[in-house]
C-alpha cells in the first residue's frame, strides 16, 4: 500500500490524470466527498488530502510515501526528501517585483528594503544567501501586491504566472528568483523499503510527462 | 498559577512506564553487544565547549542547544557521540599508537534543535561506536555489522542498510572537470535525486553524454555487485576505483559474516548537513518510520581538526526512532506484572518482611502492601493488576 499525498485544486487534478494514464487505478482519489483519506485497497493506493504547504511534511515524516507539490512550497519548507520527477505543469516563476521604476538595478540601490512575501523562507534565502544583503521581511498571506502599492513594502517576492495581476497594479518583475512547476517527492525511508512500488511508479510518471 | 508549565517542554517527552522498561532493557542489551565486541564504554560529559561542535562542516549552530558557563564562554548540550569522542582521542595523554585502534561506545541522550515545525524529538537516545585509528574495509564492515546486529537486538526485524562511497563522487566530479561551485551543486541534487538539477548543470556545463550518464547512474542505482561493476566500466579516476574496491571489499567481508541479505550499495548516499565523513557512509531503515534509524561512516580527517590524525569509523542507532518504529509494527511493549504482593495482619509485618525477602531472593519482584488491605481487599487488587500470587501473612497458616 502507497500512500500519496496531495492538495485539492487544480494541482491534485493533473497529478490524478497523470497516475490514471499511467495505469493506476485512482477511482478512489476522485471521490468528490470531504473525506480526507481515500483509499482503494484493490488498487494498493491511499490518497491524503492536505494543505499544499502541509504535503512536504506529511511526505517527510513518512506519513505519506509520496506527494505531489509545487517547487515554491518545496523551497519555502526546506524538507528533507527526495525530488524524484519535474512534472513539467504548474509552470510559474517565483520573482522579485515591485513599482516599474525600481527595474534596470534601481532596487539595489534601496538599503534595507522592506519585502512582503508569502514565502520568507525563499525571500530570506535569496537576499542573504544570493545578494548578500539585509532585507526586513513581511509576512503576508494574500494579495501581496497591495503592499508596495500602499507602502508597506518596497517590493514583494511572490509567484508570477501570466504577470497580469502585477500589470493591471503599475507592478513588474523585477529578478527571478527560481523557476517553478510541479515535482513529485518521496520520503527518504520508503524509497529504500517500498522501492519495487515507488521505482516503478516513478519511471511511468516519468514516461507520461515526457509524452505531454 | 495559569501560567505554571506543568507539562514537558517543547521538543522532550516522557518516556512512559512499559515502554521505559522495554528501552532500559534494550540498552542493556546493545551495552553487552558492544562489550562482546571489544568495545570499551565511554562517557562524554553533557555539555562541551560550543567549540568543538562549531568547527566548519560540524554541525549547523542553529541546531545546537547552547548556554553559557559562570565566565561567559559558549556550551552546548551533547549533539551526537561521534565529535566528543573525536576531542577525546586527540586529547589523550599517555597516548600510544601501538594501542590503537581505540574502540569505544556509548548510549546516550541527544539534544538537537531538529525541526522548527515541532514534532520531533529534540531529546532522543543513541546507542553507538568508534573505532578509532583503523583504515580499511575490515574496520568499515566490522562497524556496519555491529550496526546491523544493535538493530536487531533491539528488536528489528525489517532491515536494510543503505551502503555508499563520498569518494566515488569525489572521484567521478575530478574526471569529468566539474568545479568545486558545480560540484557540490550536484553533491546536493544527488543527495536529493533530483535528476533534473543533474540534468541542467550537466547541459550547462556542456557535459557529454557519457559524462551525463554517469552522474545520472549516481542517484539512481542500488543493487549490491552489479552496482559496483557497472560503475567500474565507467570511472577512470584513481579514487573512484578505489573507492569501489573498498565497497567491494566491504561487501565480501559482510557476505562471509550472512549480512549481505540487509546490503545494498547505494551510490547516491553522499552525506548531508553532517558532512565530515570521508569514506563510506551507511544508513539503515525499517518500515513505520519515515527517518533512517541508522547513520554511520567513516570521518578521516575529524579527529585531526583536534590536532591527532587518525582514520575513524563509526556508526549511532537511534533507540528512540527504533522503539517508534518496533510499536508501530505492533510489538507490545506491555510491563508484565509484579511477580507477588505480600499483605499482613496487624503484629505480622516482620514476618512479611521475611515473606518478601525471600521471594526477592530468588529473583521474584514482591510489592510489599502498604495500605493495610484484607485478605480479600488484596485478593481483589492482586487481580486487578494481574499480580498472580497473593501471600497474606496473618500468624496461623496462610
Amino acid at each position: 500500500m502507497l500512500t500519496i499525498a496531495l492538495s485539492k485544486g487544480r494541482l491534485a487534478e493533473k497529478a490524478i490524470m497523470l497516475l490514471e494514464n499511467a495505469g493506476y487505478d485512482c477511482t478512489a482519489a476522485k471521490d468528490e466527498s470531504r473525506k480526507l483519506i481515500l483509499e482503494d485497497e484493490k488498487a494498493g493506493l491511499r490518497f491524503i488530502m492536505a494543505k499544499p504547504a502541509d504535503v512536504p511534511t506529511y511526505v517527510e515524516y513518512g506519513a505519506a510515501d509520496i506527494g505531489f507539490v509545487g517547487k515554491d512550497t518545496l523551497l519555502e519548507e526546506g524538507r528533507d526528501l527526495y525530488e524524484v520527477a519535474d512534472l513539467g505543469f504548474g509552470k510559474c516563476r517565483m520573482c522579485v517585483a515591485g513599482p516599474v521604476d525600481l527595474k534596470d538595478g534601481k532596487l539595489d540601490l534601496i538599503p534595507n528594503k522592506r519585502i512582503a512575501t508569502k514565502y520568507p523562507n525563499i525571500t530570506r534565502s535569496y537576499f542573504e544567501g544570493v545578494k548578500k544583503e539585509s532585507v526586513e521581511i513581511i509576512k503576508l498571506n494574500g494579495s501581496i501586491e497591495l503592499a508596495p502599492l500602499i507602502g508597506l513594502a518596497d517590493c514583494i517576492v511572490d509567484i508570477v504566472e501570466s504577470g497580469r495581476t502585477l500589470k493591471e497594479n503599475g507592478l513588474d518583475v523585477i529578478e527571478t528568483v527560481a523557476d517553478i512547476s510541479a515535482r513529485v517527492v518521496v520520503n527518504r525511508v520508503s524509497m529504500k523499503m517500498k522501492s519495487s512500488e515507488i521505482k516503478p511508479m516513478v519511471e511511468k510518471i516519468k514516461e507520461q510527462v515526457a509524452l505531454l | 498559577m495559569i501560567d505554571a508549565k506543568f507539562y514537558t517542554a517543547d521538543g522532550f517527552t516522557d518516556t512512559l512506564p512499559g515502554i521505559c522498561a522495554f528501552k532500559k532493557e534494550a540498552e542493556g542489551k546493545l551495552r553487552e553487544l558492544f562489550r562482546l565486541y571489544g568495545y570499551r564504554q565511554i562517557e562524554t560529559p553533557g555539555i562541551e565547549y560550543l567549540d568543538i561542535y562549531s568547527r566548519p562542516g560540524f554541525v549547523p549552530e542553529q541546531n545546537l542547544y547552547k548556554m553559557t558557563d559562570q565566565k561567559g564562554r559558549l556550551l552546548a548540550l551533547r549533539y551526537d557521540g561521534t565529535i566528543p569522542a573525536a576531542r577525546y582521542a586527540a586529547g589523550i595523554k599517555d597516548f600510544d599508537q601501538a594501542s590503537l585502534p581505540l574502540r569505544l561506545c556509548y548510549v546516550e541522550n541527544m539534544f538537537r534543535f531538529a525541526d522548527s515545525g515541532g514534532g520531533k524529538q529534540n531529546e532522543f537516545t543513541q546507542a553507538g561506536v568508534e573505532l578509532m585509528g583503523a583504515d580499511g574495509a575490515d574496520a568499515d564492515a566490522e562497524v556496519i555489522a555491529l550496526a546491523i546486529k544493535s538493530a536487531l537486538t533491539a528488536g528489528i526485524k525489517d532491515l536494510q542498510i543503505s551502503v555508499g562511497q563520498v569518494r566515488l563522487f569525489d572521484g567521478i566530479a575530478r574526471q569529468l572537470g566539474l568545479d568545486e561551485a558545480n560540484k557540490e551543486l550536484i553533491r546536493d541534487a544527488i543527495s536529493s535525486r533530483d535528476t533534473v538539477t543533474i540534468e541542467k548543470t550537466c547541459d550547462k556545463l556542456g557535459l557529454d553524454t557519457d559524462g551525463k550518464n554517469l552522474l545520472l547512474m549516481l542517484p539512481d542505482a542500488q543493487g549490491t555487485y552489479d552496482i559496483i561493476d557497472a560503475f567500474r566500466s565507467k570511472v577512470t579516476d584513481k579514487e573512484a576505483n578505489e573507492a569501489l574496491d573498498n565497497l567491494k571489499d566491504i561487501l565480501d567481508a559482510l557476505d562471509e559474516q550472512g549480512f549481505l541479505k540487509y546490503v545494498s550499495v547505494d551510490s547516491g548516499l553522499l552525506g548531508g548537513s553532517v558532512d565530515y565523513y570521508t569514506g563510506v557512509i551507511f544508513k539503515g531503515y525499517t518500515y513505520e518510520v519515515g527517518f533512517p534509524i541508522i547513520s554511520g561512516g567513516r570521518y578521516d580527517n575529524t579527529v585531526a581538526v583536534f590536532g591527532r590524525q587518525m582514520g575513524c569509523v563509526g556508526f549511532s542507532l537511534s533507540l528512540t526512532l527504533t522503539i517508534t518504529a518496533l510499536l508501530r509494527q505492533g510489538v507490545s511493549m506491555e510491563e508484565t506484572p509484579c511477580d507477588a504482593i505480600i499483605g499482613f495482619a496487624a503484629g505480622c509485618r516482620g514476618k512479611a518482611y521475611e515473606e518478601a525477602q525471600k521471594l526477592r531472593d530468588q529473583g521474584q519482584s514482591a510489592i510489599l502492601d502498604t495500605t493495610a488491605k484484607s485478605k480479600t481487599e488484596l485478593e481483589a487488587y492482586a487481580s486487578a493488576q494481574g499480580i498472580k500470587k497473593v501471600i497474606y501473612v496473618d500468624g496461623g497458616a496462610n
